[in-house]
């Protein structure tokens, strides 16, 4: 029934004002008409407004239309709509509500206009109720999201409160950086035993049991890494849980085993043939799972890169449901690399004599002790004059301590 | 690789009398060829399982299961056979069952996979 007002009230200047008197009162009548056209609650104080001055409006053209009736009805020049639009205006203001249903009255267009403005106001509420449910269902999913974010928290003892002082490490990447610090310094233990054990000259079965202790070493802290990519995968697949120079080389949250198998070839020599060849298969299967399971991440990685982009047509919080649930799928390929590495190492002592295979895991361990202690002579290197006279000495003395004997790295 | 459903690709297949038990037709589909392997379109995973044969140069039959109208009960199927909760990838070979991703990147690091593959007639040399 409201929307029906600027209609009247638009065919009213044309019909029954005469001279200038017409132009000034239509124009406004049309702008309060065209606002009341946008509004969706007939309720709001802004259409109520509206409707007062549409109800002073109405009062003051009553009397002038009573009197121009005759006038229109003797002149055949006047529109005839405007004549037919005359009758209902006529009425008196506490008459309108029967006046805008008595709809026979109004013409064919006027009609289509009520009912296209009646679909236009009813569409408004509907998009309005439906945005008003979207944002309930998400201040819900943020709430359960909190609430995840809090169990987290808790979790994490270490952290306590200060969550973000410690630089937005989240308590599972705290828990992972541990646990693998207590796993270098078991690390460095069973190394010195194999080294001792190698040079020793140990019988082959109880090198044999060295080397498997050392396998279960390594099963370890891919257990570790298993639990802490349910955590926080981001940490391990940007690797920020190893070194800066061992992050530079990382490959899917760690080693690539194929570049590790090249390494050992060119320190393993002398290899039968037979050695060699399985050790060139396995660098060759590795490249291979390798390379399929960088191009499964690649695809998961367009896929959500194309949610993130979205469109304009798309809801916000269904696009963050959609690319929180592409990102789970991270953690699949960080186990699956995991595991490649796992079964790679685990390859190693079949193919090798047993003091070969001690040999290897000393390579292994040796050469990322190197990058660690790169890492950390890297972060301390002189920076040009701001530094004091004593640091450039400083790196000397350290590269010094580099050069006599290979073990001290082991201690970085 | 090509793609094999009952209905899809213009591929006419016999319609067959033992639809009705989603095992039954997992084990039928995986002996049909040499290398079967179940996977949803939209699994990142199971592209990286494809990519692995097609670059070893195998060529592998692939039954989309988001395109199958029962593909719903082969999932299920292949979720209980593997006592999984992902229910692809798996891959069958020469009608075998290996597994998963992991075990598919296990045997081929120990050089079991190969050997598998030639016997079931997909690989040459």
């Amino acid at each position: 029934m409201f929307p029906s007002w600027p209609m009247r009230y638009r065919q009213t200047p044309g019909s029954s004002k005469s001279g200038g008197e017409s132009t000034d009162s239509g124009s406004a009548l049309n702008t309060i008409s065209s606002k009341t056209e946008n509004q969706f609650e007939p309720d709001s104080p802004i259409s109520k407004k509206a409707s007062s001055s549409y109800h002073q409006a109405f009062d003051q053209q009553n009397l002038q239309q009573q009197q121009q009736q005759q006038e229109m009805a003797s002149d055949p020049s006047r529109t005839g709509t405007s004549l037919n639009q005359s009758a209902p205006i006529v009425k008196p203001l506490q008459e309108k509500k029967r006046a805008s249903t008595s709809e026979k009255q109004l013409d064919a267009k006027t009609l289509r206009r009520l009912a296209q403005n009646r679909e236009a106001a009813k569409k408004s509420r509907l998009r309005k109720k439906a945005y008003v449910q979207q944002l309930e269902s998400s201040r819900i999913k943020l709430t359960q999201l909190e609430q995840e974010l809090q169990r987290a928290r808790s979790q994490g003892l270490l952290l306590g409160s200060s969550g973000g002082g410690v630089g937005n490490i989240s308590s599972g990447a705290v828990i992972c950086d541990m646990e693998y610090a207590r796993w270098l310094e078991d690390d460095e233990r069973h190394m010195s035993e194999l080294r001792t054990g190698l040079h020793s000259n140990l019988s082959d079965t109880d090198l044999r049991l060295m080397v498997n202790t050392y396998l279960s070493h390594y099963d370890e802290i891919f257990r570790l890494k298993g639990m802490a990519a349910k955590f926080d995968v981001f940490h391990l697949l940007t690797g920020m849980w190893t070194s800066p120079a061992e992050r530079c080389f990382l490959w899917m949250g760690g080693f690539r085993p194929s570049e590790l198998i090249k390494i050992l070839i060119s320190q393993l020599d002398p290899l039968t043939e037979q050695q060699l060849m399985g050790i060139c298969s396995l660098q060759h299967s590795s490249q291979q799972a390798e390379e399929a399971l960088s191009q499964g991440l690649e695809q998961l990685q367009q896929s959500l890169i194309d949610t993130v982009a979205g469109g304009p047509a798309i809801d916000g919080m269904q696009q963050m449901a959609i690319a929180l649930s592409k990102l789970a799928n991270l953690e699949g390929f960080v186990r699956q690399a995991d595991n490649l590495r796992q079964q790679t190492l685990h390859q190693l002592p079949r193919i090798l004599t047993v003091r070969q295979a001690a040999r290897c895991f000393l390579v292994i361990g040796e050469y990322y002790g190197r990058l660690r202690a790169l890492s950390s002579l890297w972060a301390s290197r002189p920076r040009g004059r701001l530094m004091s006279d004593e640091q450039p000495c400083q790196t000397t003395t350290e590269l010094q301590m580099v050069q006599p004997s290979q073990s001290h790295f082991a201690h970085f | 690789m090509h793609y094999q459903g009952d209905y899809y690709w213009g591929y006419y297949m016999p319609t067959r009398s033992i639809g009705s038990d989603p095992m039954e037709r997992v084990v039928k589909l995986a002996s049909e060829k040499a290398v079967v392997i179940f996977s949803l379109s939209s699994c990142c995973m199971c592209h990286a399982v494809k990519r692995l044969f097609c670059g070893m140069g195998v060529n592998p039959t692939v039954y989309e299961l988001d395109q199958d109208p029962r593909g719903k009960d082969l999932e299920t199927a292949l979720m209980r056979l593997l006592g999984n909760s992902q229910p692809v990838p798996v891959v069958f070979i020469g009608g075998k069952l290996i597994g998963a991703m992991d075990r598919v990147m296990a045997s081929h690091i120990n050089g079991t996979l190969v050997p598998l593959l030639k016997e079931a007639g997909a690989l040459w040399l």
